[in-house]
């Protein structure tokens, strides 16, 4: 078999596991944070997995690409929302992480570093489980 | 193996059959010392992680091998994704304990000793079960 093939059989294995190590990166920050850590910053990784979930729910033969009839535009839209939201928490999460690098009162640097960390982990594995389809 | 006497492919699979119980074992020994060479318990926050990880295949899976092969069926995908989740938490937990500074580095490298021999119980275990030649004769 090819790597696509093994792609396909491996991907959402590997897609559970990059989300695994996402939200316990996320975890290992709390915990080990000196400070309690407000509920703001939980916000971007809740919203990453929410992203991911929703261009997941969507079937890629679904997605017309025919340049002559009106496309199924709510799926087009659902996908635009969803990289909307992916891309927002990733900003958001880049924003405290430089609140929490300039702030002495806020939580470390390490919180700010975590919650990039589990944005990018968490819409990783939501490209991994996508990819991983077969067509 | 085809020309090794029936008996002795007989003893061989037995020998695999051991070799996986003392695995297995081995893992279990291997956690146990993590927690009772320092008297403390947290470590058996991993045991939450082994218990965790055949549920989605128990749960979701049939009894095929859909686990190892390509499938459009999302409840097999959906399966391998809690799979996948699943198994980080066994490398996650030690590690989330150790840099809180609640275990040491021993009972850090026995809990992950222990992690990599279940690991490796499990993929003997897979790899077995696709053999069929127990018949003596």
């Amino acid at each position: 078999m090819d790597l696509l093939e093994l792609w396909a059989i491996f991907g959402p294995g590997v897609a559970g596991a990059v989300f695994g190590a996402g939200w316990w990166i996320w975890l290992d920050a709390v915990v080990c944070s000196l400070v309690t850590v407000p509920f703001l910053h939980y916000l971007p990784g809740i919203f990453a997995s929410f992203a991911a979930l929703m261009f997941n729910c969507v079937r890629k033969e679904d997605i017309d690409y025919s340049p002559y009839d009106e496309g199924e535009w709510r799926l087009k839209l659902w996908l635009f929302i969803a990289y909307v939201v992916s891309f927002v928490s990733l900003a958001g999460s880049a924003g405290l992480l430089i609140q929490d690098s300039l702030d002495k009162s806020a939580p470390s640097v390490w919180t700010g570093v975590a919650g990039v960390l589990q944005c990018v982990f968490v819409l990783i594995s939501g490209l991994v489980y996508w990819t991983s389809h077969p067509e | 193996m085809a020309d090794l006497p029936g008996y002795l492919r007989a003893c061989l699979n037995t020998g695999k059959l051991a070799s996986l119980a003392i695995l297995v074992s081995g893992g279990i020994v291997l956690q146990i010392l993590a927690c009772a060479l320092y008297n403390n318990w947290w470590p058996m926050l991993s045991v939450l992680t082994y218990v965790l990880l055949p549920m989605p295949l128990l749960f979701f899976a049939g009894s095929d091998d859909s686990i190892f092969s390509e499938s459009d069926n999302s409840w097999v995908n959906f399966t391998k994704f809690l799979t996948g989740a699943s198994t980080v938490g066994g490398i996650a937990i030690p590690s989330i304990l150790k840099h809180a500074g609640v275990i040491g580095w021993g009972a850090f490298a026995m809990e992950l000793s222990s992690y990599f021999v279940f690991g490796m119980a499990i993929i003997c275990y897979l790899w077995m079960s696709g053999d069929d030649d127990y018949s003596i004769l």
